[in-house]
């Protein structure tokens, strides 16, 4: 397209509103090799033991790498429920004749639309009542179902984009229609699960909340809630560069993941209705 | 093997889209199911092999009734528009499937695909996935497919559709001699006369879920049962003019005239009907001549294609090898093959 | 002819449903039956005992209970049984003592402390001491204060027993008074509608939803979404990830790092105070500032989530048509407002209607960083409704009361939800079938 306007004026304007993000995302890079004195803007002096985290545990984040492998287990965990489970609802929903059809899918429609948050207390119920309360296995329970409506109606998209007459074509040759899905859908819906694994992943890795209220007492301890014990400035022994330091530990996955399937996320990012 | 469909009736949310169609196809012979869209020819074809479940009736199998079989039980061979290769095997693997699912070991499958290959000509694309292979590549891999498990019926959805011009017609004496080596009982189902004339054995013509006729593809063309028939037939088509008997003769409300066919006697006077007149038997031999003017040339390198305009709101088409020495404009008299027209009466019945 | 159910359908769909019939479903009706009870820490959630404590008795009697029940009641009783001697000895009382009480009065009961201490004084090995007497006595106590009933029954033999002739009402309040579990109430909802705090708490909701829908996922997210549209790809690029980092930062980093941006010896204070400007905590030192904290912390998140959907919307745009409009002679700005905007009609009503919602019932970002302060001046409905049920410094867990406040806020979410989903026609998404076997 031609230039038919300036586009400084623009930019300084983009370049304005972005500043707090720009001013928050790259003190807080600085200040994991850096230490700033309180009251200044700028650091004083470069330091690297920040990092001491990594392979010291008697710093507030205690040690890291256990945190690190429970926060994968978790995250792992709550993928491979959303994914398993999406994956098959999504292609009974799509293809199947089930009776209640179409009331089972405005309610999953109703549900993916429906913030989940609100459930909270009536989710904190159930885990009493089911002895699941303080258990980890009960928080990815729940954050997994959580996410299920949203994964059912992703994958039913994708598979609703599957031409009719592969899985025609799959029943004529003779495969059952569990063959069918296993060796000739499954392949075709790739794309979909890959975006929702990932997803769902990110998703068990940032979250707080729930692990936070429903297992408080819980050895398992995610980086989310180390983050936020070391990030609170109430607290008399804070540390803001450990904070951003461990911040940035925390959130790299995130950026890796990110930055390779960026494509991929954001067509998921776009289709989900919840910001 | 014999096909037969007894009082077929099939419906969707309560639209009876066919009611109790009976249909016989002969063992190996090739049937086109043909018909403009939105017909029931596909609902027909995806009813015997076992896709659409029917409302009433049978299909049978030779003796067997296989009405209530899903199609994994059915041994169907199917082909679709779109092929429905299965975009993430290649060749190889898209035709061993069927094999696979069966359960037969490897050295009985590869037999089978390697002699099934050769005859479809795929040998040397064996290794390519789908979206690596032209269309042509596809289709005959989709053949391949079908055919690999010795289907007892072989059903085509509009193969040549989604094919360009001349694959097309390479395609279509491609499927015919497959057919014709196999001796496989076939179902075509097509839109396009040309496609139904070139390839099969009988065609079967649908309109509004019923079957109009059912005939061998020279006979349809020469003695169509009723005025759609005839319209739907050849290329260009047939040309009908609307008029009314007067005597032994035809008229039109604007005074043109024409003698009816002499197997035509003793039509009722001033009874409604219509003529219809192919454009092979417009200009070229017959005995009774009409004057007219060129509204039109089309020119299609070997042969012409003539608008001729012989009275008030009457236009004739005619075809006629190349010529040159006429143009728009020109007052022309040519003749016409008076017995070889086709009478319908009001509701469109051949007379 | 009807399709038939598949069987593989309906076991390929059942962990979902089982899981969101545990998950989802039940949670949602418990919030609805819960609401209805006073359930709290306090009473704990799997039911409790029936206790009369002395100052239970103290406030019935201020109620107006009749004094003799009262005085009956905190009586204590003694009876010579095995139970009382085997504590007896435990507690080191003479042994030989205790060998005569056994002799002479085993199976008797005293109503009162005197009628017990005279039959005590008849016997030979006594002590001497008044107050051994009284210490020998007290494991023979039999009371009804201070001991846990399991069942209600039980309260009410031990009660009867204690007070001959109690009548039904007296015993009726004293059984649902001394009841330490949750019990059925309407209260909950009284309480909200008479709370001052609740429609301080609904105003700021409103605001706080407003605001930020209006000025950052709807206009900033458009804003975003136009411009770097138009800017050279790089630079949009650019951009596009700056603007990507808030919705995919893990909400704790994100929340904490605000903190770290407006807190005391914060960036915002520090530069404020270099530049001559008012420097305190921005976060929480005064209501204006708070709130602009809490709506720029939701608000960026937001803003991502619309510059994403206008951004897929607005690449769906044939490129022919701004090609086109160049043609005719259009400016940048005449492009936006008469080719762009009207063809973003569906996505900023998308945006809109889905993202009230979700700031309607969202509480992490505020929790985390103001959590509701300076006072309770950005507190709003979903926020407080968490901590009243799970979540406050006090310890005390008002379970059912927050319970009624989520409930409200589920009823809004799902007759939102099914408004939506009528307005974007969802159901056309459903489709048949179309292998029937």
């Amino acid at each position: 397209m031609t230039r038919n306007f300036s586009i400084w004026p623009v930019v300084l304007i983009l370049l304005l509103i972005s500043a707090p993000i720009v001013i928050m995302y790259s003190y807080l890079a600085l200040g994991t090799v850096t230490t700033t004195e309180p009251g200044d803007l700028l650091p004083s002096k470069l330091a690297l033991d920040n990092w001491r985290f990594l392979f010291d545990t008697s710093t507030a984040a205690g040690n890291i790498w256990i945190a690190t492998l429970n926060t994968f287990v978790f995250a792992a965990s709550i993928m491979v429920i959303v994914l398993t489970v999406s994956a098959t609802g999504g292609y009974a929903m799509s293809r199947l004749n089930l009776p209640f059809r179409r009331f089972v899918l405005s309610g999953i429609m109703v549900m993916h639309a429906f913030p989940s948050v609100t459930l909270i207390i009536g989710v904190f119920l159930v885990l009493q009542f089911t002895g699941l309360y303080d258990t980890m296995i009960g928080v990815i329970l729940v954050k997994a179902s959580l996410m299920l409506p949203f994964g059912i109606w992703i994958m039913k998209g994708f598979y609703d984009a599957v031409p009719w007459e592969i899985e025609m074509a799959g029943v004529q040759d003779g495969a059952s229609r569990f063959t069918v899905w296993r060796r000739l859908i499954l392949p075709q819906v790739r794309a979909g699960l890959v975006a929702l694994g990932l997803f769902a992943f990110l998703d068990g890795w940032g979250e707080y909340v729930l692990p936070r209220i429903l297992a408080p007492t819980n050895d398992f301890r995610v980086l989310s809630i180390v983050l936020e014990l070391v990030g609170n400035p109430d607290r008399t022994n804070y540390d803001f560069d450990l904070f951003k330091t461990v911040g940035v530990f925390y959130t790299l996955p995130v950026l890796v993941i990110f930055v390779f399937f960026q494509h991929r996320l954001m067509d998921i990012f776009g289709g989900g209705t919840k910001g | 093997m014999q096909i037969t469909l007894k009082n077929f009736t099939k419906s969707f949310d309560g639209n009876v889209v066919i009611d109790r169609m009976n249909l016989e196809i002969r063992d190996g012979e090739m049937l086109a199911l043909l018909g403009p869209s939105g017909c029931g020819k596909s609902t027909t074809l995806l009813a015997i092999s076992g896709i659409h479940r029917v409302n009433g009736g049978q299909i049978l199998f030779g003796d067997r009734d296989v009405s209530n079989l899903p199609s994994q039980k059915r041994n169907v061979g199917v082909v679709f528009q779109n092929y429905a290769l299965y975009p993430h095997m290649n060749a190889y693997e898209n035709i061993a499937f069927p094999l696979q699912v069966r359960g037969q070991s490897k050295t009985e499958i590869e037999k089978a695909v390697g002699q099934i290959a050769a005859l479809t000509h795929i040998e040397p694309y064996m290794s390519r996935r789908p979206g690596q292979l032209s269309g042509g590549q596809q289709q005959r891999v989709a053949l391949a497919r079908a055919l690999v498990r010795r289907p007892d019926v072989l059903l085509l959805d509009e193969p040549l559709a989604n094919l360009d011009a001349k694959l097309r017609l390479e395609m279509r004496s491609e499927i015919r001699r497959i057919q014709q080596e196999t001796g496989i009982t076939a179902i075509l189902v097509t839109h396009d006369q040309v496609e139904a004339m070139s390839m099969s054995d009988r065609i079967a013509i649908m309109d509004q879920g019923e079957i109009m006729q059912i005939s061998t593809p020279d006979d349809m063309y020469r003695n169509p049962v009723n005025r759609f028939i005839a319209g739907f037939m050849g290329n260009p088509p047939i040309v009908m003019v609307d008029g009314r008997v007067e005597g032994t003769a035809f008229e039109t409300t604007s005074g043109f005239r024409l003698p009816l066919p002499g197997r035509l006697g003793g039509l009722k006077h001033g009874r409604p009907i219509s003529i219809g007149i192919r454009p092979e038997h417009f200009g070229s031999t017959g005995a009774h001549t009409v004057a007219g003017t060129i509204s039109f040339v089309e020119p299609q390198g070997r042969e012409s294609h003539f608008d001729v305009r012989v009275g008030e709101g009457v236009v004739l088409r005619s075809i006629q090898p190349s010529r040159r020495d006429v143009a728009v404009g020109q007052p022309v008299e040519w003749p016409i093959d008076i017995e070889s027209t086709l009478v319908f009466d009001e509701q469109g019945k051949t007379l | 002819m009807r399709s038939r159910t598949s069987g593989l359908g309906l076991l390929l769909i059942s962990p979902a449903m089982l899981l969101l019939a545990i998950f989802f479903f039940t949670p949602a009706l418990l919030t609805g039956v819960f609401s209805f009870t006073n359930m709290s820490s306090s009473t704990g959630i799997s039911g409790g005992a029936y206790v009369v404590t002395p100052n239970l008795l103290k406030a019935l009697s201020a109620r107006g209970m009749q004094p003799a029940t009262i005085e009956a009641l905190e009586e204590a009783s003694y009876s010579v049984d095995a139970d009382g001697l085997a504590a007896a000895r435990a507690a080191d009382v003479d042994p030989a003592f205790l060998d005569e009480i056994e002799a002479r009065y085993a199976g008797r009961a005293y109503a009162t402390d005197s009628d017990f201490l005279a039959a005590l004084k008849d016997l030979p090995s006594r002590p001497r001491r008044i107050r051994d007497l009284k210490l020998a006595m007290e494991p023979f106590t039999k009371s009804v204060l201070n001991v846990r009933f399991a069942t209600e029954e039980l309260a009410r033999t031990a009660i009867a027993e204690r007070v001959a002739g109690i009548s039904d009402d007296e015993m009726a309040t004293l059984l649902s008074e001394s009841y330490t579990g949750w019990v059925w109430t309407t209260e909950n909802f009284g309480k909200l509608f008479a709370g001052h705090e609740t429609w301080r708490i609904i105003a700021n909701t409103i605001f706080y939803v407003a605001t930020t829908l209006t000025l950052f996922n709807v206009t900033l997210g458009l804003f975003l979404a136009v411009t770097t549209f138009y800017l050279p790809k790089k630079l949009g690029a650019i951009f596009t990830v700056i603007w990507l980092l808030p919705r995919i930062t893990p909400v704790v980093l994100y929340a904490i790092m605000w903190k770290w941006f407006t807190w005391d010896d914060g960036f915002v204070a520090v530069l404020a105070g270099e530049l001559g400007l008012p420097s305190f905590n921005y976060m929480k030192g005064s209501v204006t500032s708070a709130w602009t904290i809490v709506i720029m912390v939701n608000g960026f998140i937001g803003a991502s989530f619309g510059m994403i959907l206008f951004s897929g919307a607005l690449r769906s745009i044939p490129i022919q048509q701004l090609w086109a409009s160049e043609v005719d002679g259009a400016t940048r700005w005449q492009q936006v407002r008469y080719i762009i905007l009207p063809q973003l009609r569906w996505p900023i009503l998308f945006v809109t209607s889905y993202q009230t919602l979700s700031l309607l019932t969202s509480y992490q970002e505020i929790w985390l960083t103001t959590n509701g302060g300076p006072g309770s001046t950005t507190t709003v409905w979903a926020l407080e409704s968490f901590r009243t049920a799970l979540f406050n410094y006090s310890g005390s867990l008002q379970y059912g009361l927050g319970a009624a406040m989520a409930l409200l806020l589920v009823a809004v979410g799902l007759m939102l939800s099914i408004i939506y989903l009528r307005l974007f026609r969802f159901g056309e998404l459903v489709t048949q079938p179309k292998i029937e076997f």
